[in-house]
């Protein structure tokens, strides 16, 4: 489906409805024929060196209607789009072990309540999921369903600790999300 | 090839890279997988890591997925054969026979987000967020992402905003087909800043040590030995060694030269002056021997086992912190241990005590004169060389803590002699009357170890017993060497004999020397600790017991002023009186704290309790009893107090 193939030049503003319900104003940045693909940006103009935008690509298919709301110049300078390789797989990288290091904070099928019980406690308290058991500080450990009662292990204080945080947090988020769960 | 393309494209792998479809399972597209896909409702079934299309979405999914699974199989190999270096987008273009600009727009934007955060929607309205990671530019621009997970799930089944179960984030590879739109945030379209680029990166993500410890973060480097740079030739000046082992440059020289600082250093106000006389050779040989000897020893000391590359019992519990820290601590080996094997130390203390009386003069902790040590060089080296080593060993076995340089080595043996005779504990030996001489000696052992060499020097009040000599005495650290070296600074007036008789004895201990006749006062040990003797009497000075002349015993050290042993030699040949009690000298150096009590009495003098750790390194060998010296003359006190 090319909709307003022609249509889609470059540095052209529109404002876009998709058939999956979303709205959008932006900027062309390209469109690619073969593949449908148009590229938004969020904002007109020239995005100068280091300056960030909202980049949207979408296939044209999707796109209910739209209309041209502008022109601007082209959003690209086609003699200072360098790729610099090296920077892109740093920031890969380190973005993929930002990712892994959240990615522990989520424990592995328990409930939503659950996660959010674990969040609270992981703001005061080093804490560490065991399939659905949350360890905290390694000693103490708190079973589903992560009642104050169903904190076990670890010494008299550390257990006695977690109890109180744990009752507090609930409660908080009780009060703050009250029939969440 | 229609146009050129106007991005630039470092000659890299751009394609390998971006082609490269690091999925972490196999790529697997089987009929069961669709059915699953089917009738597992809600759930995403991302064993392949492929979205799961839904039912809704195609009529016949397996087969799409086959072809989709194998078309991309067959792509890749096509996609990195393509990918080549020094390609650039042109032949991207040309290649796959669009040459377009706008592909080439669309690839600068597309790697351009690798590494971005995105969401992705798919055909069946879920949203899946994940770390971009590659597309197929080749093709239709179906992409990888990395570290993703649904964030909505438009499924059928689910129209729920929040998934029912927290999953794992994984690799996902969205085929084109589903692709209906990505959306990223904050992308530098003009590329990122230069030089802070990649920094800038870097402060979003703060390198600590658990995020480095927990990811797997690069491994183990291989280290590569530093070496300067070519034209850097300066920085190694600092090492330039000669044949020699000196540096070839003198620093005096050079601070003389740059600043005309003149160096008034004078070695001998700092340590007994070196008589470089016709003896000269004879007494470097004697000294080395007696080093050597003393270095080769045996020790149960942890600290000069260390020194010495000998190996105690290696303790597992020893960690760094036990071996090497300042901070006391009352473990058993500290504390005041009744020695059990005294016997052994009986014989070769009588070797060692002297038979003859020896001058109170010489039993002055410190080197009383330069001319005295100069004289008695000699045998202060020969007298120091058994008995170290005699006392070391014999407190080794002994576990007897380190003594003060006794005076006297007739006290000291005296001193041991008691101790074998009756508890070990922690006695105070009143060896006034093992003393030969006419003052009294009393020798005060520490017997913490750790402590007795840190006693800083406290003059004491008499008044109290123990207080006093507590005080006074600090905590003899004997070790081989620095006993030696105390004995030395000691004995400025011993007498060869004694020196002979030490050598030939070779004893393992000086402590014991049965022979002596335990005195009266002797008999009353008392203890600081009620721990260690429970059964000593209480001391009480007497200041007019009489005073002990040991017969055969020699000296357990002879006084040896030795050069590099430094003490505070105000302990003049003035004969020890009665002398004031409590009285005690600072340690000459750093370990090595003798304090000096007049003891006039001979019943032994209460237990001084080491006061503490003063100095990092307690040398007690062995079983430290508290020994009180005998400082006769507090006024010629011409050391450096430390």
């Amino acid at each position: 489906m090319e909709v307003g193939g022609e249509e889609f030049a470059i540095g052209v503003l529109i404002s876009v409805k998709t058939t999956l319900g979303d709205e959008f104003e932006g900027q062309i940045v390209s469109f690619d024929r073969p593949t449908n693909l148009l590229v938004i940006q969020e904002g007109v103009g020239r995005a100068v060196r280091g300056e960030r935008r909202n980049v949207r690509v979408l296939k044209a298919n999707y796109i209910r209607e739209f209309s041209v709301v502008g022109r601007a110049d082209d959003p690209l300078d086609p003699a200072g789009c360098v790729l610099d390789l090296s920077a892109i797989h740093a920031r890969e990288e380190a973005a993929l072990r930002q990712a892994e290091i959240e990615s522990e904070r989520i424990g592995v099928g328990v409930t939503p309540e659950a996660q959010s019980i674990f969040d609270a406690l992981s703001k005061t308290l080093p804490v560490q999921w065991d399939k659905t058991d949350i360890v905290v500080m390694k000693e103490v450990r708190v079973c589903n369903p992560y009642l104050p009662e169903n904190v076990s292990g670890g010494t008299s204080a550390a257990n006695e600790r977690v109890k109180k945080v744990l009752d507090f947090e609930r409660k908080r988020l009780h009060v703050r999300v009250p029939g969440q769960f | 090839m229609a146009k050129h393309t106007v991005v630039a494209m470092k000659p890299k792998r751009l394609g390998a890279h971006q082609y490269d479809f690091k999925y972490e399972g196999p790529l697997r597209a089987t009929p069961t997988y669709c059915n699953h896909g089917l009738s597992a409702a809600g759930t995403m079934n991302h064993q392949q890591q492929i979205v799961p299309p839904r039912a809704s979405a195609n009529g016949f999914p397996h087969r799409k997925l086959d072809r989709e699974g194998s078309g991309r199989q067959d792509s890749k190999p096509q996609l990195l054969m393509s990918s080549s270096g020094g390609f650039s987008i042109s032949e991207i273009g040309g290649k796959v026979g669009h040459g377009c600009p706008s592909r080439d727009r669309l690839i600068y934007v597309m790697t351009q987000l690798i590494g971005h955060h995105v969401d992705v929607h798919v055909k069946n309205g879920s949203i899946i967020s994940g770390i971009f990671h590659a597309t197929n530019s080749d093709k239709d621009f179906g992409i990888v992402m990395k570290m993703a997970q649904v964030i909505k799930d438009g499924s059928v089944r689910g129209h729920k905003n929040a998934v029912d179960v927290v999953r794992k984030p994984e690799t996902m590879i969205i085929p084109a087909r589903e692709l209906v739109q990505i959306l990223a945030k904050d992308v530098a379209l003009g590329g990122d800043e230069l030089p802070k680029g990649p920094s800038h990166d870097k402060r979003k993500d703060l390198m600590i040590d658990s995020a480095i410890s927990r990811s797997h973060y690069p491994e183990e480097r291989e280290l590569e030995r530093w070496a300067p740079d070519e034209g850097d030739s300066e920085c190694i000046e600092l090492e330039k060694f000669d044949r020699k082992g000196n540096r070839s440059w003198d620093q005096f020289e050079t601070n003389a030269a740059l600043f005309g600082v003149k160096s008034t250093f004078n070695e001998e106000l700092y340590t007994t002056k070196l008589e470089r006389g016709p003896h000269m050779r004879e007494l470097e040989k004697h000294a080395s021997r007696i080093a050597r000897e003393i270095e080769g020893e045996d020790t149960k000391d942890i600290h000069l086992a260390e020194e010495r590359g000998l190996y105690l019992d290696d303790d597992l519990d020893h960690d760094e912190e036990i071996k090497y820290s300042a901070v006391r601590r009352d473990t058993d080996n500290t504390k005041y241990k009744a020695s059990t094997n005294v016997s052994s130390n009986t014989n070769p203390i009588d070797s060692l005590t002297r038979a003859g009386n020896t001058d109170p003069k010489s039993w002055l902790a410190c080197p009383s004169t330069a001319d005295e040590e100069s004289s008695s060089h000699v045998f202060d080296t020969n007298s120091s060389t058994t008995f170290p080593i005699n006392n070391v060993s014999q407190l080794a076995s002994h576990s007897q803590p380190n003594k003060h340089l006794s005076i006297d080595e007739s006290r000291l043996d005296d001193k041991l002699a008691k101790d074998s005779s009756g508890d070990r504990g922690t006695r105070n030996f009143q060896t006034e009357n093992t003393i030969s001489e006419g003052g009294r000696l009393s020798i005060s052992e520490d017997l913490e170890g750790p402590s007795s060499s840190s006693h800083p020097y406290e003059p004491s009040s008499s008044g109290q017993g123990k207080k006093s000599s507590e005080s006074l005495q600090s905590d003899a650290t004997l070790t081989g060497k620095p006993l030696a070296e105390y004995v030395n600074s000691q004995r400025p007036g011993s007498s060869t004999s004694s020196t002979s008789e030490l050598i030939a004895g070779a004893a393992n201990s000086v402590a014991c020397a049965p022979g002596l006749s335990p005195s009266s006062s002797m008999g009353s040990l008392s203890s600081e600790k009620s721990s260690l003797n429970p059964n000593a009497k209480e001391f009480k000075l007497n200041p007019n017991a009489k005073s002990f002349t040991p017969t055969s015993l020699r000296p357990p050290h002879p006084p040896a002023s030795d050069g590099a042993y430094y003490y505070p030699n105000n302990m003049p040949t003035a004969p020890l009186g009665p002398a004031v009690p409590g009285m005690g000298f600072p340690p000459a150096y750093g370990g090595q704290p003798m304090v000096y009590n007049a003891q006039p009495g001979p019943s032994p003098q209460g237990y001084m309790h080491p006061a503490g750790p003063q100095y990092g390194q307690q040398m007690m060998i062995g079983q430290t009893r508290p020994v009180y010296y005998y400082a006769p003359d507090m006024q010629q006190y011409r050391g450096r107090n430390f």
